[in-house]
């Protein structure tokens, strides 16, 4: 049986940490788990994908909110823990995958099997990244990058322990902006591959 | 009145912090309750007496506190024992039950009896959450039935919120039925000297007739959604069986004893002089006797922190009670319905179902105890006729919003996880009209049998 292998991939907006994630599921040629992942589970349990990719990602709103131990009633909160499940029970099944955000760093850290990847860029190549993709103008293309990532942000320091992109929570941080996307796919490979052998 | 100042604004404190839920709920408790001792008890009053009171340690010496001679009545002062040990002792219990699978045999037993027939299925849950909350902390009856509920639906192809959403008001009408079946009643019971079949024959009464109400009212409301995919062929081979269920037979027959004879003590306490303390260390010491092998496992997932928020709790409301704000409070419904008994009646059980809609009932029931009492001395109204008003608005307010009472974040987050997700709206546009329809029916019984 091939050796397990999972990468989880968190990211700024704009740093290409999605598309390093994608090209990382070619090369290893493993699924890649992305916002695809609620799709995923819906058809699996014939359930409306719409409804859950509409709270995907999204933080948990005050004042609405109660817990009884650990229960929650935020939808939000309850779409995070049901991906949260589904990923931890694919790892536990010893199933490789890329999987891209969802506080998968910490979900499944237990996994020595998983090597966490944190992306981020330069703020001017990011916002430069954005207006390419998006057809933006700077201003907003820079907007957008702030509200992404604060959103980003809440979510997973909401969701779990550790803070969103502080380097002590991955196996490596890198700064896409230096050696670009191909540079810094290169990188990781090697940083997998020789995490794989120890 | 530096005192009073500092008594309301713990309280309030508390009240915040358990609803924004930035730190968990016994730690703000915990907080406030050394708050409330060192600020008010210490600092303003310089009352040593008051802290004794409050604290309360001597009552666990009494003989009354495990075997009562009369109807004594507890005093709502301080921390209330009977109630926690009680509760502590149940929790063994149920932690007992669920492990040998008691739960889940008993919701496919049912299944298997109405022959996985949708609205039939639909209407046994309801009452079998209704009948078990009556015993059963709620949390754990709907965290159990939710469960099966969803597997079954997904067996069965049908979609299981509206039988979720039954099952959770249910329960709460289930739990206002005992004094042991939702914590205000156990409070309301311990702190006015009521027994098990005082709540059975006025707060069940008015359950039972809301039970009807209810049934017919969601059967009209989730008719469409349950039978939208009657048509599907079901394969029934894949449904476990009962009996699967279980993962200790011997623990199985033993569990179901215990909750039987826990039962039967509480019906036979008024007769038998067993207080409910005295019940709850019966049924946990028979309980860990019986697995000794998994009592320390048991002791474990007793849930320490309601017990914790509980003990702070009492105290922080012994502040109040001690400084006199209560009595104001008690003073201020008393002026607004002008002593007029249907309109205090009518006040208590709709601020009570309001508020505990939104607000944790425990706190609120235990705050509103000596208020009763106040207005009882003061009106010359029946202490009882305020008891049972208070304990169902707290109990079946709680059903109106997804945060009003615990068996809804259970059973919310249970189908949510799943991918069910119920959100606000959607939860209130059903249950809304449902608690509104047992306010009203419950205040027009008080009405008619009391008055």
């Amino acid at each position: 049986m091939k050796e397990q292998l999972i990468i989880s991939v968190g990211r700024e907006f704009g740093s290409g940490g999605h598309e390093i994630a994608k090209i990382l599921s070619e090369h290893y040629k493993i699924d890649l788990l992305d916002h695809n992942l609620l799709d995923e589970i819906a058809v699996e349990r014939g359930l409306d994908a719409d409804t859950l990719r509409h709270l995907d990602e999204k933080h948990i709103a005050p004042f609405v909110s109660r817990s009884v131990r650990n229960f929650s009633v935020s939808p939000e909160k309850n779409i995070a823990q049901l991906q949260f499940d589904y990923i931890e029970k694919k790892a536990a099944k010893g199933d490789s995958f890329v999987i891209v955000g969802r506080c998968s760093e910490q979900v499944l850290k237990a996994y020595d099997s998983m090597v966490s990847v944190f992306v981020l860029g330069e703020k001017h190549h990011k916002i430069q990244r954005i207006c390419e993709l998006f057809k933006l103008s700077e201003e907003k293309a820079e907007k957008f990058m702030k509200e992404k990532d604060t959103k980003r942000k809440r979510y997973h320091n909401g969701h779990c322990e550790g803070k969103w992109g502080d380097s002590r929570n991955y196996d490596i941080s890198v700064n896409s902006s230096v050696l670009g996307i191909e540079g810094t796919v290169a990188v990781l490979i090697d940083f997998i591959d020789r995490k794989r052998q120890l | 009145m530096l005192a009073q100042i500092f008594a309301t604004a713990i309280f309030l404190l508390m009240f915040i912090f358990i609803v924004v839920e930035v730190v968990e709920r016994h730690v703000v408790s915990l907080v406030c309750a050394l708050l409330t001792i060192v600020l008010v008890f210490g600092l303003c009053m310089q009352d040593m007496a008051a802290i004794v009171d409050t604290i309360n340690l001597k009552s666990l010496f009494t003989v009354e506190f495990w075997y009562h001679t009369g109807n004594e009545g507890g005093s709502s002062a301080g921390i209330n024992w009977e109630t926690i040990i009680f509760i502590f002792g149940m929790m063994v219990m149920v932690e007992g039950m669920a492990r040998v699978g008691f739960f889940r045999w008993l919701c496919m037993y049912i299944a298997k009896l109405v022959r996985y027939k949708v609205i039939p299925l639909f209407m046994t849950f309801m009452v079998l959450s209704t009948i078990l909350c009556m015993f059963i902390d709620s949390i754990t009856v709907i965290l159990f039935l939710a469960a099966v509920t969803i597997e079954l639906s997904r067996l069965l192809k049908h979609n299981p919120i509206p039988m979720i959403l039954a099952e959770i008001f249910c329960a709460n009408l289930g739990g206002s039925a005992t004094m042991c079946g939702d914590p205000p009643n156990i409070i309301i019971g311990t702190s006015l000297g009521y027994f098990f079949m005082d709540f059975v024959t006025n707060t069940g009464v008015i359950a039972a007739v809301s039970f009807v109400a209810v049934l017919i009212y969601f059967y009209l409301v989730f008719k469409k959604d349950l039978l939208a995919k009657a048509s599907e062929k079901i394969d029934y081979n894949n449904l476990p069986t009962p009996e699967s269920t279980i993962t200790d037979k011997r623990g199985f027959y033993i569990s179901s004893v215990i909750f039987l004879a826990a039962i039967l003590l509480l019906v036979t306490h008024a007769q038998t002089g067993l207080t409910v303390s005295s019940i709850g260390v019966i049924v946990a010491v028979a309980t860990l006797l019986s697995s000794i092998r998994h009592a320390k496992l048991l002791l474990k997932q007793v849930d320490y922190k309601t017990i914790a928020f509980f003990i702070g709790l009492f105290v922080v409301i012994g502040g109040l009670e001690k400084t006199g704000i209560l009595e104001i409070m008690a003073g201020f419904i008393g002026k607004i319905s002008g002593g007029n008994v249907l309109l205090m009646i009518a006040i208590i059980i709709w601020l009570s179902a309001i508020c505990s809609a939104f607000v944790d009932n425990i706190p609120f029931a235990t705050t509103m105890i000596p208020i009763i009492k106040s207005l009882s001395v003061t009106y010359g109204v029946d202490l009882s006729v305020l008891a049972w008003t208070l304990a169902i608005g707290t109990d079946i307010g709680g059903s109106a919003t997804p945060i009003g009472a615990s068996a809804n974040v259970v059973g919310i987050a249970t189908a949510s996880r799943e991918g069910y997700v119920i959100k606000w709206g959607q939860y209130c546009k059903k249950m809304v009209p449902a608690t509104i329809i047992v306010v009203l029916i419950s205040m027009l019984v008080i009405y008619f049998r009391y008055l």
